[in-house]
């Protein structure tokens, strides 16, 4: 049964209370070719009719989004699903109530291998089989630990048998300078965003071997995250924030739009590399790389299929978490999931666009491995994996 | 005694303050410059404190190290209210951000954080100095160029194109500089 749309209820911020308490807006992001987004809310100043003005703030480190996002600094940022539900657990570092109000993209992500693996990889040879004629550790890197791309590389690893603790050695590295690593010979393989895996083609360094979309189809990726506080205290800030990411995403759906987009990507303010290097995924096209089967590409609206903050995707991190032991303690799962994602607010920003919304808060998913995800029971998920934390 | 690990890989000299920290009797492990080097010397001299810009790449290779391993030094909290984290939040403001193993009270490393901060405030206060030199002469070149406009258009002595400046500056209440840029941006009207 379909929720009903708020622009058909008469709710009293379209009345005309529905003015943003703070009209300017500092934007964190990190240069990625999805942060695309946030960049076309700035530059096409989606803003402006919902009363916001953005300020675009680079940041070089995840770990900056997370103390700007905590200190005040910043007010909303791009950021990875993961860190998110990190930061709410406090892992590793400082705790907070912190806020999804949309998921920004899907997919887009991939690994990538040092050209000697990918092309044993390539003449068939499974992956456990290729890294167990090596005599030396396999050495592996992602961006952040409670990320998105450790939980991909984590899960594209044991699903060829291979622990991504025990079995090889798991690092971070800045992506811009996962290139170097590899062709250092220091890096077998790594799982970050683009442009960097394109950029290590054209090096000739390293090359695709699986793209994120094929790990989980239509994965979620980057939210647009905030202090919980901050989406207390400023709703209608929040929703006129979340109406203008929406309309971003929207107007990257027309592939002209994502072509402008990678140009101001490329600018030396942004991601400062080539638009060659950054156009071309992002409209989906991998130049034929090893193992890639017509690659499910980045999508960042599809008829607002992709923003909706669906609570399984919030539970998928947190039975992950669980599944490589990075949370011990007994936590209420769903009702944490519940408390992040801004469900109801997102619900009446999509509405007062049109934007079509989903009859469940829960989604399904097949992941590479075979395996059903959707929503029902993390613990158990958890547990049901052969290869986890002990 | 603390081992204290500095992370030098940006702009900001955090390198320089080894001889500091030595002087003050720390005992500083290495300084190092790549995510290569910084897991190495938090896996191979188990430092207490690791001392980065807070602008850093790699410190998202020390979160990963503090996420993964308990005894790896993690990222000082910085935003709760408590008195004795002022100075650390005064860390944080001088662009300086200090990872701390689990078990050294924050009031420990007070001595090192705040060799840290004195040389960063005094870096900073010389780059406002600087910045405000820079200003200055960028505005004297302003309203030289605005005596020049009154005197070539007005047939003024230096003199009195100066006073003239200077007596619409007050007449107005703005500054003198503000009234050089009207002069310049209406020179082709005079």
């Amino acid at each position: 049964m379909p929720y009903p749309s708020p622009s058909r209820t008469a709710t009293p911020w379209i009345a005309g209370s529905d003015a943003p308490e703070k009209p300017h807006l500092r934007l964190g992001f990190v240069p990625l070719s999805d942060c695309a987004p946030v960049v076309a809310a700035k530059l096409m100043d989606f803003g402006r009719k919902h009363g916001l003005s953005i300020e675009l703030c680079r940041q070089p480190s995840w770990a900056a989004i997370r103390d700007k996002l905590l200190s005040g600094e910043i007010d909303a940022a791009h950021s990875l699903y993961g860190l998110v539900y990190g930061v709410q657990l406090g892992l590793g570092g400082p705790q907070a109530d912190m806020a999804v109000l949309m998921t920004l993209n899907q997919n887009g992500q991939a690994v990538s291998l040092s050209n000697r693996l990918a092309q044993r990889l390539r003449q068939g040879e499974s992956l456990s089989t290729v890294l167990a004629a090596d005599t030396h550790r396999h050495v592996f890197a992602q961006t952040f630990p409670t990320g998105t791309h450790a939980m991909w590389l984590y899960y594209w690893l044991a699903s060829q048998g291979i622990h991504p603790f025990n079995d090889v050695q798991s690092i971070v590295i800045p992506p811009p300078q996962m290139s170097d690593e590899l062709a250092r010979g220091r890096l077998d393989g790594f799982c970050a965003g683009e442009p960097w895996h394109a950029v290590a083609e054209a090096e000739n360094v390293g090359q695709t071997v699986v793209t994120s979309g094929e790990i989980w189809p239509d994965h979620p990726e980057k939210v647009l995250a905030c202090r919980r506080d901050f989406a207390a205290l400023y709703p209608n800030t929040a929703r006129a924030l979340t109406m203008t990411l929406l309309e971003a995403c929207r107007w990257l759906d027309t592939p002209d739009h994502r072509r402008e987009a990678a140009g101001w990507l490329s600018g030396p303010g942004l991601i400062g590399r080539a638009t060659s290097l950054i156009a071309p995924r992002l409209l989906g096209d991998y130049g034929g790389a090893p193992l890639s089967t017509s690659p499910r590409p980045v999508r960042f609206f599809a008829e607002g299929e992709v923003n909706f903050p669906y609570l399984s995707d919030g539970l998928w991190f947190l039975s992950q978490y669980r599944r490589w032991g990075m949370l011990r303690k007994p936590v209420d799962l769903p009702s944490m999931a519940c408390s992040i994602n801004q469900i109801a607010l997102y619900r009446e920003a999509a509405g007062a666009l049109g934007i079509a919304l989903p009859a469940s808060d829960m989604r399904s998913s097949v992941l590479l491995d075979g395996k059903p995800w959707d929503g029902t029971n993390p613990e158990a998920y958890a547990d049901s994996f052969a290869i986890r934390a002990r | 005694m603390l081992r204290i690990l500095l992370v030098n890989d940006t702009d900001k000299p955090i390198g320089e303050l080894r001889q500091a920290l030595a002087s003050h009797g720390f005992e500083v492990l290495a300084v190092v410059g790549s995510p290569h080097a910084l897991l190495a010397a938090v896996e191979g001299q188990r430092p207490d404190v690791v001392i980065i810009d807070t602008e850093s790449p790699s410190r998202d290779t020390l979160e990963q190290l503090s996420v993964m391993n308990a005894a790896a030094p993690r990222p000082v909290v910085m935003f709760s209210a408590d008195a004795n984290q002022q100075l650390i939040r005064a860390a944080v403001g001088a662009g300086v951000t200090t990872y701390l193993v689990e078990g050294i009270a924050p009031e420990k490393i007070a001595p090192i954080v705040d060799v840290a901060l004195a040389r960063f405030a005094e870096e900073s206060r010389l780059r406002q100095k600087l910045a405000e030199v820079e200003q200055k002469l960028s505005d004297r070149k302003l309203i030289d160029r605005a005596k020049g406009i009154l005197m070539d258009k007005r047939q003024m002595t230096e003199a009195v194109a100066y006073e003239t400046l200077r007596t619409q500056a007050m007449k107005q209440g703005s500054k003198l500089v503000d009234v050089a840029r009207q002069i310049i941006a209406m020179a082709d009207l005079l």
